[in-house]
């Protein structure tokens, strides 16, 4: 074998399993769809004013050079061009603003949510409450996640299914719902994310927040607490599950079947 | 430094040698490489905590710390960073540089100037000493958002009063340059005259005075809270946590600006000096240093947009941060503008501004992303973020301190330093800080949130590189240690005007300069 | 004066007054947000008079709570949720259980989504930042009348009102 293969493969003995992902999900929901247009937009703008400077910072780097003989030229100053240079990227600023302002405005926009789940964020877990149904538990990283996770544990992480994005009781939500998601915390300050699904809030003790979602592919989708929140801030996954909306219902009845046998 | 500056010393008072001379120096110079030094080996301190988080992060699963342990290595390598390294530095540069460009004496307040510098050491024993605690280190982050920071144990006041002392060091200091600038420049020298250098750090000296105290408020807020039964912070007091952040950011959205506006003035000398061409727009890099000054009062909130403010709030912040990309974008410009037929050579201090104008703007970039609210919902707490605030503080203000190193250490020696080895420290340490940050910026929008000290396996192989290079970066600044112990063994043979294309009242003086110089004011046409 | 003093003395009360600033940040982040009615908080203090103005307008109120730092307490709406006429007074209660043996103090802190109608949603008689005493396995009702102000802004339909229970017992101040 070449010594360049034995090389990567004791640097990076994980590229067999893992992914080179260098982009966020265009995602789900209306709200992911818009952020990840927003992104890119942005990206190309700024991709193209860095090759512009970038290739005249190359230009002069090669030809202005002292080696070859260019004497300096005498000019420094120009009100001209810097006036042009100050109005031409508030231009492309305005242009960006305004997609970016209709974006925000839309995804602030809870109205009319037609069922809401309440998500208060615990050291170091989630509750759940769906709140028009009065269906409610709490949903912590996998055991399995949770042993091999330890210090010293000698678990083969790579091993483990869905390594620390994996809960025992996940989130079902149905899709093509418009879902109100509120956000609070029991301790300190948590965040709630699922990339697929765009838009992150704080989970704040005292205080309530909001974001809407409203999934159009059923799916799992899997995301992380967002806010330092205490040593296992990195142990506190979120999975969704997305059904449809009869499944979802049917789910929602055993929960609350399952909360009568308890209370007996 | 050198003993060669004791023999040109005048001896009509006597200066104490050996350690008392650094304990009661007054003198511009002898505080500035006290500060230079301290912030290298802070760097260092730093450093270390930053590869034990990389080592820890080199694969997925836990096989060096404790989650427990990694949140103090974040959160002190942060504060140690910031308030150990970067501001010292800047603080140092200014001490040797300030009077001598100014053509002045000295500071105008040379013991307290001497006591500014010794604050440092003493906090920082403070504050690294907690992490030797039963309970260890501070946890929370550097950003001790409650009520996280308020779950803190016993260095939780430790911490605290470290800070304490950190602002009052940096606050005297800038009242110090303040003074100094606008009262004891040579006759002549009106303030569009400065040297651009000087004028950066004269704003940057107001930024402090308007910022470091607010810190204060909000670290003492969170002391009362705490242990004096207030309830700033609470919400069953009638508090809020969220409060906080902004008074927290009030202060550190301007503390990023005085992180980065010396390095522009450092940039802003040295690309005129290698292309020898005067600074195109002189007069528009004042304007867009002061505009950025007064922006960055407006913006604090885009530290915050997944808190739950209000759209208002959401969209006023995106605009002002928007706006400040604006006079961030002409100074670029104008640096671009200056190299343009210009007559270029690329030594050491040269290839590190270059090399600042090209990463420095990739961070700015990385930041217009950020300030696009519905976008940020996605990058805001992942390692989108720490790309974006890596790429302007190491191959930005570091590489602006490493270069003005390079640029000044043969006039404050009067020795020069292998070029050939800063070549190589420069291009050693170009290639391995893009292989540590850049992948962060593919890690964060892949999903992957920041402070953890484990990562789902998706994330690996990112981490793995960014690691390698953390270690290669770590090690390549093991090699300038070493260029600089190797150049202070040399003989002095360095002219006045070191660089062919260097303008300024530093370079009339000769190499090294007297202990005492502009003992008499110069004469500024 | 010298210059240099006149430096030092602006500079130095330019510094104490930006410590000051950061106390005053405190009481000013409570008035920007009402004068501006940028306000995710509802009102702090109990409105006095009330006119009762019913107009043909309902909206449903969703009712929540929260017990904060897993507080030995049990504590929850008696409604969750209720259809509510704009501009006239309603009535309800949340229960609060002490699962303990021994007399805690408990303060509860409101919050109203969405954040800009929290100014709408007026409590007449609430147990918001009162600080209640409540015996060992003692269930105490606390009382809510409110009234949705008829200025609500035409497009909510829904409100929902959060309280959060903290146990206060060991509070400087507490009884």
């Amino acid at each position: 074998m070449r010594i360049s293969n034995i090389l990567l493969m004791v640097i990076f003995p994980t590229t067999a399993l893992a992914e080179w992902e260098t982009n966020m999900p265009r995602g789900v929901t209306p709200t992911s769809e818009v952020a990840y247009d927003l992104h890119m937009l942005i990206f190309y703008i700024t991709v193209v004013i860095g090759i512009l400077v970038f290739s005249a910072m190359l230009y002069s780097i090669i030809y202005h050079r002292k080696s070859l003989g260019h004497e300096p030229a005498k000019f420094h100053e120009s009100t001209k061009v810097e006036i042009i240079w100050t109005v031409i990227p508030f231009i492309i600023l305005v242009g960006m603003a305004i997609p970016a302002t209709k974006a925000l405005i839309m995804m602030e926009d809870t109205r009319d949510s037609e069922i809401t789940v309440k998500v208060t964020g615990y050291q170091w877990m989630w509750q759940y409450e769906y709140l028009e149904d009065d269906v409610s538990f709490f949903s912590k990283i996998d055991n399995e996640s949770n042993v091999a996770r330890r210090l010293g544990s000698n678990v083969d992480v790579k091993k483990v299914k869905n390594y620390l994005r994996n809960v025992d009781n996940a989130v079902v939500l149905p899709t093509n719902t418009k879902v109100r998601i509120l956000l609070t915390a029991n301790d300190v300050i948590h965040a709630w994310w699922v990339p697929e699904l765009g838009g992150k809030k704080d989970a704040i003790p005292g205080f309530v927040n909001e974001l809407w979602v409203d999934i159009k592919e059923p799916g799992t989708y899997r995301g992380q607490c967002a806010e330092l929140c205490g040593k296992d801030h990195g142990f506190m996954p979120i999975v969704v599950h997305a059904v449809s909306k009869p499944e979802y219902y049917k789910w929602v009845g055993i929960q609350k079947t399952n909360k009568v046998a308890k209370n007996k | 430094m050198s003993t060669n500056i004791d023999k040109l010393h005048d001896d009509h008072h006597h200066t104490p040698s050996g350690i008392m001379r650094w304990i009661t120096t007054t003198n511009h110079k002898d505080i500035g490489s006290m500060y230079l030094w301290f912030s290298l080996i802070m760097f260092f301190v730093g450093g270390l905590m930053a590869l034990v988080i990389r080592a820890e992060l080199f694969q997925p699963g836990l096989q060096l710390v404790v989650p427990g342990f990694f949140n103090q290595m974040t959160t002190m390598h942060a504060l140690v960073m910031i308030f150990g390294a970067v501001m010292p530095a800047f603080v140092g540069l200014a001490n040797w540089q300030l009077p001598i460009m100014i053509g002045a004496p000295d500071m105008a307040l040379p013991r307290l100037n001497n006591w500014s510098f010794w604050i440092l050491p003493f906090a920082f024993t403070m504050m690294l000493s907690t992490l030797f605690f039963g309970s260890g280190g501070p946890a929370a982050g550097w950003t001790l958002y409650p009520p996280l920071s308020l779950q803190g144990g016993d260095s939780f006041p430790f911490t605290i009063l470290s800070i304490h002392m950190l602002g009052l060091s940096s606050i005297l200091g800038a009242i110090n340059v303040i003074a100094t600038i606008l009262n004891m420049r040579a006759p002549g020298m009106t303030l569009m005259k400065m040297p651009i250098f000087v004028w950066t750090w004269l704003i940057t000296a107001f930024l402090l005075i308007a910022s470091m105290p607010v810190l204060a408020g909000a670290v003492t807020m969170l002391l009362t809270d705490k242990f004096f039964g207030t309830m700033f912070f609470t919400a069953s007091g009638g508090g809020d946590p969220v409060m906080f952040q902004h008074i927290f950011w009030f202060f550190g959205h301007p503390e990023v600006y005085i992180l980065i506006l010396p390095a522009f003035g450092i940039v802003s000398t040295i690309i005129p000096a290698f292309s020898r061409k005067r600074l195109f727009g002189y007069d528009s890099m004042v304007y867009a240093t002061a505009s950025i000054a007064l922006l960055s009062f407006i913006v604090w909130a885009h530290h915050m947009f997944t808190v739950g403010m209000p759209l208002a709030g959401e969209i006023f912040f995106m605009f002002t941060t928007m706006l400040i990309a604006i006079p961030t974008g002409v100074k670029v410009f104008n640096w671009v503008a200056t190299m343009w037929k210009g007559s270029m050579t690329f030594e050491t201090p040269m290839l590190f501004a270059l090399a600042f104008i090209v990463l420095f703007t990739i961070g700015g970039f990385s930041g217009l992303m950020l300030a696009m609210v519905p976008a940020d919902f996605q990058y805001h707490d992942t390692y989108f973020v720490v790309a974006h605030f890596h790429y302007v503080l190491v191959p930005g203000a570091v590489f602006a301190i490493m270069a003005a190193v390079y640029y000044w250490l043969p006039k404050w020696t009067g020795k020069m330093y292998n070029e050939g080895l800063g070549k190589l420290h420069f291009w050693l340490t170009t290639i391995f800080v893009n292989l540590t940050f850049f992948p962060m910026h593919f890690v964060g929008l892949a999903g992957m949130p920041r402070r953890i000290p484990d990562y789902a396996v998706q994330f690996a192989d990112f981490n793995a590189i960014a690691s390698v290079g953390a270690f290669g970066f770590g090690l390549s600044q093991l090699l300038f240690v070493y260029i600089l112990f190797n150049t202070l063994k040399k003989d002095v043979t360095a002219e006045d005007k070191v660089w062919e294309g260097a303008e300024g009242l530093e370079w009339t003086l000769p190499s090294p300069p007297p202990y005492h110089s502009f003992e008499e004011a110069p004469k500024v046409d | 004066m010298s210059n240099f003093k006149k430096t030092y003395f602006s500079l130095i009360f330019f510094t104490i007054f930006m410590f000051s600033f950061s106390y005053m940040l405190v009481p000013l982040y409570d008035i920007f947000c009402e004068i501006t009615g940028l306000n995710g908080k509802t009102n702090q203090t109990k409105v006095i008079a009330v006119n009762e103005n019913p107009v043909e307008r309902f909206v449903t109120v969703k009712f929540t709570s929260t017990v904060a730092n897993s507080a030995p307490f049990t504590f929850e709406p008696i409604d969750r949720e209720m259809i509510v006429q704009v501009g006239k007074i309603n009535n309800t209660f949340y229960t609060l259980t002490n699962n303990t043996k021994t007399i805690k103090h408990a303060t509860a802190s409101p919050s109203v989504v969405p954040h800009e109608d929290a100014e709408y949603f007026k409590k007449i008689e609430c147990f918001c930042f009162s600080q209640q005493q409540i015996n060992g396995l003692e269930t105490k009702e606390l009382p809510l009348q409110f009234i949705i102000d008829n200025e609500l802004p035409n497009d909510t339909r829904t409100l929902i009102l959060s309280y959060t229970m903290f146990n206060t017992t060991d509070q400087l101040g507490s009884n």
